[in-house]
C-alpha cells in the first residue's frame, strides 16, 4: 500500500505542506485544519512533519497521483510510494549524501541537474516523490 | 476559528506613552491603490511622518505590517518594516520567517507604534487582542536568547520580531531581528524599536484566510510554480541559488573584478581565497540543515550552520548569503570561513546589520594602513586587512554593539566615524546617504551603481533585485512591448555601457516595489517573473476578488516609487545626494581596466532615470504631472506647502 513518508531532516519548515492541505475541504487556509502538520521545534533547529492521512486527497493539485502535500513540497521530505520503493529511496538518499553534501538539504530525486552530481550519468528529474 | 477574507486589512494604532490602541480597518481602496506592505507603508510614512519628526523621539512612527498575499502560500510571509530613518531616509525593509502570517491568523495585518515606553515592554498580541507587558527581564538579552526566554514565557508556537542589544544601545543600522537569523529594516528600524524602549512583539493567531476565488488561485498557482520549481523552471540560476546559495557568487565575482576586496581598493582576489569562503566548503562542512520562509517553493534558500572545529567550535549561526563573503571576507581580506561565519553569527546575536559592520571595518583597517587611526584610537587591537588578531576582530563586534571603547566609534557607522575623525577619512567611507554598501559591484555593472545611489532607503539591492536578467532569451522584444516594458533588453543589460540603466532600473524598482506590496520575495522573481508580473497579477486578483487589469495592478509600483522620493525630497535629499560613493567617482578598477565612475558616464544615467519616472532632472523631485497621473495630486500638495519646489 503507498503511503506518504517523511524524510525528518530535510523538511525545512515551509509549511507548504501544511497549509495546502487544510484549505482543499473548504477554501480557507488554517493550518489547524491540516492532516499533516510540522511542529518547529524552539531554536529553529529541527523542522518535524507528522502525518494523520492515506494519501488519498480531497482534492489534489495536481492530476499525477501525487498527494497535494507531497507535490508541493520542495525538497522531497514527504514522498508517496510503496514500502519496497520507499527502502530504495532512503538508500539513495544516503548514499548520495556520502558522496556529495548537496544531499544535506535536498532529497537526489528532487535535484534537476545531473552534471552538478558527481556519479550520476543522468538526470533524476524532480518528478517530486 | 475565525475567518477572514483575503483582501481585509486591518492597522492596529499603538502609543507606548499613553498605553492607548486603536483598531482601524484600511479602506478598501487602498488595497487597490497601494495593494499592501510596503506601499501601504509608504503612504502612512507621508502622511504621519514628516521634516519635523525626530526620527528617534516618540512622534516617529514605527510600522510593521503584512498584505493580501501574507499567509497564503505564496506570500513567503514577507513583511515590511518601516519608519524614518535618523539618517533622515526612509527606512524600509523587508523580512521573511513566520510572522507575517500569523499576524494575518491573529486578524491584525498592519502595527503603527508610536510614543515611547519610559521602561523596556514588549507587545503580546494575541488573536486581535493587544497587551503592552513589562520587558525588563528581556533587555540586554541577545537575539537568540530573547527568543528562547519568550518561547518559554509564550509558547513555542509564538512568532516574534525583537531587537538586540544593538538597538537598545541605538547603535547605526541596526535592524529588526526574528526567526534568529532573519533581519529587516537595516535602515535604522532596530534603532528606532530601541528608542521607543519596545524589545519585542510576539503575536499568536489561530484564524484562517479564505481567497476570493478558490479555483482561479489554484490555477495561479500552478503558473507560479512552474517558473520556481527546480524541475520546471527555466533559469539555470533556480537549483544553483535555492540549495547552494549566493556565497557562490564570491568565487565568480572574483573573476569577474566585481569582489570589493581590502576596502574596495581593489576588485579582484586570488581564486584559491575565494574558493576558501565560498558555498561549497560552507556546504561541507557548517551547514547542518535548510530552512524556508512561509510557503516558499525553494528547497534551501536559507541554512543553518554550526562551526565543526577549533576556537569556536557549537556556535550557531544561520544564512550565509551573497553579502557576508565580502563584508568579512574580501573586503577584510580574510580568508578564513570559520571568522567570517562567526562574525556573522555574533552581528545576527547582538542585532547589528552586516554591511554596517563589514563596511566600517574595512574603513578602520584603511585608515589605519594609511596612518589616519592608530593602535591608540583602536585600544590595541591590530586592525589590519588580513586581520592577525582574530579574537580581537570578534570582541570588536561586541564592543560595537554595547558601545564600549573603539566600539563607540564604529557604532556611528562608517559615514559618521569618518566626520568624527577626519583626515581625509571620509574618501574611503563606502557609503551613501549614511548608509553602507552592499555586496554588489558599480564600476563594472553600472545599473547597480544608479541602483544604488538613488535608492530612497541608502543602498538596497532588493530594490532592484537582480541586477541581471533571468535569462533575456525567454522574452522577446515583442511580448516585452506587450507587457508594457519599453526596453532593450541586450542593450540593458550591458554591464558598462550606460545606455538604457535608468529605464532599466526603473522598471526594475517598479515591479519589485509590486512583489513587495503584494507581499511576495524579491528573490523569486526568477524565471521571466520579473519582467512578466502576469502570475503575480493573477495570484492577487483571485485572492482579492478585486477587478483590475494589468496595467492598474503595476501602478503601485510606480506609486510606492514616488511616495518614497516625495519623503525624501520632504526631507531635504536633491540630485546631488544620488551619487555612488567618492571611492566609485574618482579611483579606476586596476588590474580590469574599467574606468571610475566620471560625471559623463554616471550623469546621463540619472537623466534618464528621473526622465522616464516623470521627475526633475535638476532636482530629482517627482512632476506634478507625475503624481497626479498615479492619483497622488494630494502629495504633491504637500511638497510645495512644505516648501519644496514641484515642477509641473
Amino acid at each position: 500500500m503507498k503511503r506518504i513518508h517523511v524524510v525528518e531532516d530535510l523538511c525545512n519548515g515551509c509549511r507548504l505542506c501544511e497549509t495546502f492541505c487544510s484549505s482543499l475541504t473548504n477554501g480557507v487556509f488554517d493550518p489547524a485544519q491540516a492532516r499533516i502538520r510540522v511542529l518547529k521545534v524552539p531554536g529553529e533547529e529541527r523542522d518535524i512533519p507528522l502525518v494523520d492521512c492515506s494519501g488519498r486527497c480531497i482534492r489534489p493539485l495536481y492530476e499525477d497521483g501525487r498527494p497535494t502535500c507531497v507535490a508541493v513540497c520542495p525538497t522531497g521530505a514527504l514522498f508517496y510510494a510503496e514500502l519496497e520503493e520507499a527502502m530504495a529511496r532512503r538508500l539513495d538518499l544516503e548514499l548520495a549524501r556520502r558522496e556529495h553534501p548537496l544531499f544535506k538539504v535536498i532529497a537526489p530525486w528532487k535535484w534537476p541537474l545531473p552534471w552538478r552530481r558527481p556519479g550520476a550519468e543522468k538526470a533524476a528529474p524532480g518528478e517530486g516523490g | 476559528m475565525a475567518v477572514r477574507e483575503a483582501r481585509e486589512q486591518v492597522i492596529l494604532w499603538v502609543d507606548l506613552s499613553d498605553g492607548s490602541v486603536r483598531r482601524e480597518a484600511l479602506p478598501e481602496e487602498w488595497t487597490r491603490m497601494y495593494l499592501g506592505a510596503r506601499c501601504v507603508h509608504a503612504r502612512l510614512l507621508f502622511d504621519h511622518v514628516g521634516p519635523q519628526t525626530d526620527p528617534l523621539g516618540p512622534d516617529n512612527v514605527l510600522f510593521l505590517g503584512t498584505g493580501p498575499m501574507d499567509g497564503l502560500p505564496v506570500g513567503m510571509g514577507r513583511m515590511s518594516v518601516a519608519c524614518k530613518s535618523p539618517r533622515r531616509t526612509v527606512a524600509e525593509g523587508s523580512f521573511g520567517g513566520f510572522f507575517g502570517p500569523e499576524m494575518r491568523r491573529a486578524g491584525v495585518d498592519y502595527l503603527a507604534i508610536r510614543g515611547q515606553a519610559d521602561h523596556p515592554v514588549y507587545l503580546y498580541i494575541e488573536d486581535g487582542r493587544v497587551e503592552i507587558r513589562d520587558a525588563r527581564h528581556l533587555w540586554g538579552l541577545k537575539t537568540h536568547e530573547t527568543d528562547a526566554a519568550l518561547r518559554r514565557e509564550l509558547g513555542a508556537e509564538v512568532q516574534l520580531r525583537y531587537i538586540g542589544p544593538a538597538g537598545e544601545n541605538l547603535v547605526h543600522a541596526s535592524p529588526i531581528f526574528g526567526n534568529l537569523n532573519q533581519s529587516g529594516g537595516r535602515a535604522g528600524c532596530g534603532e528606532v524599536m530601541g528608542s521607543k524602549r519596545l524589545k519585542a512583539i510576539a503575536v499568536r493567531g489561530t484564524g484562517g484566510l479564505r481567497v476570493a476565488d478558490y479555483d482561479a488561485f489554484l490555477e495561479a498557482y500552478k503558473a507560479f510554480r512552474e517558473r520556481l520549481d527546480l524541475a520546471t523552471s527555466r533559469d539555470p540560476w533556480t537549483p544553483v541559488w535555492s540549495t547552494y546559495g549566493a556565497p557562490v557568487l564570491a568565487r565568480l565575482f572574483a573573476d569577474m573584478g566585481n569582489l570589493m576586496t581590502r576596502n574596495a581598493q581593489e576588485m579582484g582576489w586570488p581564486e584559491d581565497k575565494a574558493a576558501r569562503i565560498s558555498c561549497e566548503p560552507y556546504l561541507e562542512r557548517y551547514v547542518t540543515k535548510a530552512k524556508a520562509c512561509f510557503g516558499c517553493p525553494w528547497p534551501a534558500c536559507q541554512k543553518l550552520y554550526e562551526i565543526p572545529s577549533g576556537r569556536w567550535q557549537g556556535l550557531k549561526g544561520g544564512n550565509y548569503w551573497a553579502g557576508q563573503p565580502v563584508v568579512f571576507g574580501s573586503l577584510l581580506d580574510n580568508d578564513d570561513l570559520d571568522l567570517v561565519l562567526v562574525l556573522s553569527a555574533l552581528c545576527n546575536q547582538y542585532g547589528l546589520d552586516i554591511f554596517h559592520v563589514g563596511y566600517t571595518l574595512a574603513w578602520a583597517m584603511e585608515c589605519v594602513e594609511r596612518g589616519i587611526l592608530t593602535r591608540a584610537d583602536t585600544d590595541g587591537l591590530d586592525l589590519r586587512f588580513g586581520c592577525p588578531d582574530k579574537e580581537g576582530l570578534v570582541d570588536l563586534v561586541r564592543k560595537i554593539a554595547l558601545r564600549e571603547g573603539f566600539g563607540a566609534l564604529l557604532a556611528l557607522g562608517c559615514a559618521e566615524a569618518a566626520k568624527v575623525v577626519g583626515k581625509g577619512s571620509e574618501r574611503y567611507c563606502l557609503a551613501v546617504k549614511g548608509q553602507e554598501l552592499e555586496g554588489i559591484a558599480q564600476r563594472n555593472m553600472y545599473m547597480v551603481a544608479l541602483g544604488i545611489a538613488v535608492s530612497e532607503v541608502g543602498p538596497d539591492h532588493t530594490r532592484w533585485y537582480p541586477p541581471y536578467p533571468c535569462n533575456p532569451n525567454l522574452v522577446s522584444r515583442e511580448e516585452l512591448a506587450a507587457l508594457g516594458v519599453d526596453l532593450d533588453l541586450r542593450l540593458a543589460f550591458q554591464g558598462r555601457n550606460p545606455q538604457e540603466k535608468g529605464k532599466l532600473l526603473r522598471w526594475f524598482t517598479i515591479s519589485r516595489g509590486v512583489v513587495e506590496s503584494l507581499p511576495g520575495c524579491v528573490f523569486l522573481v526568477r524565471d521571466t517573473l520579473g519582467l512578466d508580473m502576469r502570475p503575480w497579477w493573477r495570484l492577487f486578483t483571485a485572492a482579492t476578488g478585486l477587478e483590475m487589469d494589468y496595467e492598474e495592478f503595476l501602478l503601485p509600483g510606480e506609486r510606492v516609487v514616488n511616495l518614497e522620493r516625495a519623503f525624501i525630497v520632504r526631507e531635504g535629499f536633491r540630485r546631488e545626494d544620488d551619487h555612488p560613493p567618492l571611492r566609485m567617482q574618482l579611483e579606476d578598477v586596476p588590474g580590469f581596466g574599467y574606468p571610475r565612475l566620471a560625471p559623463e558616464v554616471f550623469e546621463p544615467m540619472l537623466d534618464e532615470y528621473y526622465q522616464a519616472n516623470g521627475w526633475s532632472l535638476r532636482t530629482s523631485v517627482p512632476r506634478r504631472a507625475t503624481l497626479e497621473r498615479l492619483g497622488l495630486k494630494d502629495v504633491a500638495d504637500a511638497l510645495a506647502a512644505a516648501g519644496v519646489e514641484v515642477e509641473p
